[in-house]
């Protein structure tokens, strides 16, 4: 190879991790995406004045409708359209090829993903969050509820991310999590509640907010709890992420 | 003269003849390795090794190529026996990707991305200090001028030329290129078979794939013929092309009088079989060469003139079937 040689200093160790991110925020998200995230932040919004039209406590109204709605639908949906794009797609397309085969710890590979499809998925629930809170008339949850969906999302994409590498159908298994195990098994089952980012996420908003008791599962640990367990299932995942990274068979698109 | 006194040296004992399938300096090993998918072999114990210089993987659509390409690259396991990439293991050892490169024959590349971006996600992957190897990678491929226009709407020539400066990026000592040529226009593949030749002669292990005789024959002294995931054979391009030679094929000759060329030609040593379908005469052959040089020596002898000669095995994959019979 002919190209001419420099003294420049080698970049960094953690240039890796931030190109990673800034790869994933410009090449995960083509416009089809865009939709499927915004179409679910539109309905949260629809969801707070949805709310508002039931009269009574508005305060008390939106509470229930962010526990049913809003944590049990518009979180998994949206986090599970970024978690899917940001890894499961581009294995499946073939794309991930020029990211696997490099030096680059598979831990930061996927960290570095996760991180730009939470940075994504939080600031766009939040948002959505926060302006459904308001349209529903309880300005006070706005705070609350942004927050709880911030922590939420972070174990969501986590779980999300981790999916695309075990399965290859990602987006279906990812799915089979959101209604099966999680809405399904978990309203039945109080171990799998305990270990759901959706219950998680309402419990640390009712706790934030002062919501009523009643929204909180049997079992789900409450406020600081509730996060450090979001924070575990977060770490968990991008392990699993980790190990699974290695193991990937990449067999290409045309496979 | 002193030649002709001496007496020629002895060939080597059999055991130490090197198989043609490896090489004395290899940095690539495939060792017995087997993968299969469900019910389906698509590499059956297959053994081989890869040295620096262009070295031609050549066999049919489905042969097991890009199967192969990616249990060297680490992207599939074997399901049986082993790979190394300078004595590790490209499955386990992550460090092996510092050099090691691929151009995937698939046209995914990275959405809405343009070719200097892919470029530097690379160089940023490798912690490439000399940011100045992003444009001569660039103008390595001849895609200066779209370096800044997103990939989306590229050709699949363009696209592999842009896959190829991304891997160049990363000065790589092993270069695996699958049918790096598709899509590529005449004058493209012409500049690409010359780039390949130069980083092979620079030392680096290229390994390319290509189901036309003629594009490994361009770049690659040494080719490995797989055919159904086995070793089918292995050697010089000229030694492979001569096993070629001797198998059936069929020849489709349009010439200005095709009834007398074909009176001709009946009984000719090189020629097998003769059939007259309207205007065109096929003949069928287990002596090519014989052939090439009959057909001519017959049309000049009559005075008819000959318009179109062309195999018409054109996929080879009859010629590679005959290979492993």
């Amino acid at each position: 190879m002919s190209a001419s040689t420099s003294s420049a200093a080698r970049p960094p160790a953690w240039r890796p991790l931030l190109s990673i991110v800034r790869y994933t925020l410009r090449t995960s998200l083509p416009g089809r995406r865009w939709i499927g995230i915004l179409a679910p932040c539109a309905a949260a919004i629809l969801f707070g004045a949805l709310s508002r039209s039931l009269g009574g406590d508005l305060e008390a109204e939106f509470a229930d409708m962010a526990g049913l709605a809003l944590f049990g639908l518009v979180m998994p949906v949206t986090c599970l359209v970024v978690g899917d794009a940001v890894l499961g797609a581009e294995v499946r397309s073939g794309a991930f090829t020029f990211t696997w085969m490099s030096p680059v710890p598979t831990w930061q590979i996927a960290v570095g993903r996760w991180l730009g499809g939470t940075a994504v998925a939080a600031a766009c629930l939040a948002v959505a969050f926060a302006a459904s809170a308001v349209v529903a008339g309880a300005g006070s949850h706005a705070g609350p509820v942004a927050l709880a969906a911030i922590v939420g999302t972070m174990a969501y994409v986590a779980v999300f991310v981790a999916i695309g590498c075990v399965a290859k159908r990602a987006a279906v298994w990812s799915l089979a999590f959101v209604f099966l195990v999680e809405r399904l098994l978990g309203a039945a089952l109080a171990g799998i509640a305990q270990l759901s980012p959706s219950w998680l996420a309402r419990a640390t908003y009712v706790d934030l907010a002062d919501a009523p008791e009643r929204l909180v599962r049997d079992g789900v640990p409450h406020g600081t709890a509730g996060v450090v367990r979001l924070l575990l299932i977060t770490v968990a995942m991008l392990a699993l992420s980790a190990r699974q990274l290695h193991r990937l068979h990449l067999s290409g698109s045309s496979d | 003269m002193t030649d002709h006194l001496l007496p020629p040296p002895p060939p080597p004992p059999p055991e130490q003849r090197l198989d043609p399938a490896f090489v004395t300096d290899a940095t690539v090993e495939v060792r017995d390795a087997s993968v299969w998918f469900g019910q389906k072999v698509a590499l059956s114990e297959l053994s081989c090794s890869f040295g620096p210089g262009v070295t031609g993987l050549l066999g049919p659509n489905g042969a097991g190529k890009t199967t192969l390409m990616r249990a060297i690259t680490g992207m599939l396991p074997p399901n049986q026996g082993q790979v190394r990439v300078t004595g590790l293991d490209p499955r386990h050892d992550r460090a092996v990707h510092e050099r090691m490169a691929i151009v995937p024959e698939d046209e995914a590349v990275p959405r809405g991305l343009t070719p200097r971006q892919l470029c530097e996600y690379v160089a940023d992957l490798h912690r490439v200090a000399d940011r100045s190897v992003i444009d001569w990678a660039l103008h390595t491929v001849e895609m200066t001028h779209a370096a800044d226009r997103s990939m989306d709407g590229f050709s699949k020539g363009m696209r592999q030329r842009s896959k190829v400066a991304g891997a160049l990026v990363k000065n790589p000592l092993v270069l695996v290129l699958d049918e790096p040529l598709n899509g590529a226009d005449p004058v493209q593949r012409h500049h690409l078979i010359s780039l390949f030749t130069r980083l092979g002669a620079e030392g680096r292990t290229v390994i390319v794939s290509s189901h036309v005789l003629n594009e490994v024959e361009a770049m690659a002294e040494r080719v490995i013929v797989i055919v159904r995931g086995r070793l089918a054979a292995a050697g010089g391009h000229r030694a492979i092309r001569d096993a070629m030679d001797d198998v059936p094929r069929q020849v489709l000759v349009r010439s200005s009088d095709p009834r007398r060329l074909a009176a001709s030609l009946v009984g000719t040593d090189a020629v097998g079989g003769l059939r007259l379908d309207g205007d065109d005469l096929v003949i069928s052959t287990v002596r090519a060469r014989d052939l090439a040089v009959a057909l001519p020596t017959h049309a000049r002898d009559l005075g008819v003139r000959l318009t179109e000669v062309r195999p018409l095995d054109d996929s080879l994959e009859s010629l590679f079937r005959e290979l492993v019979r």
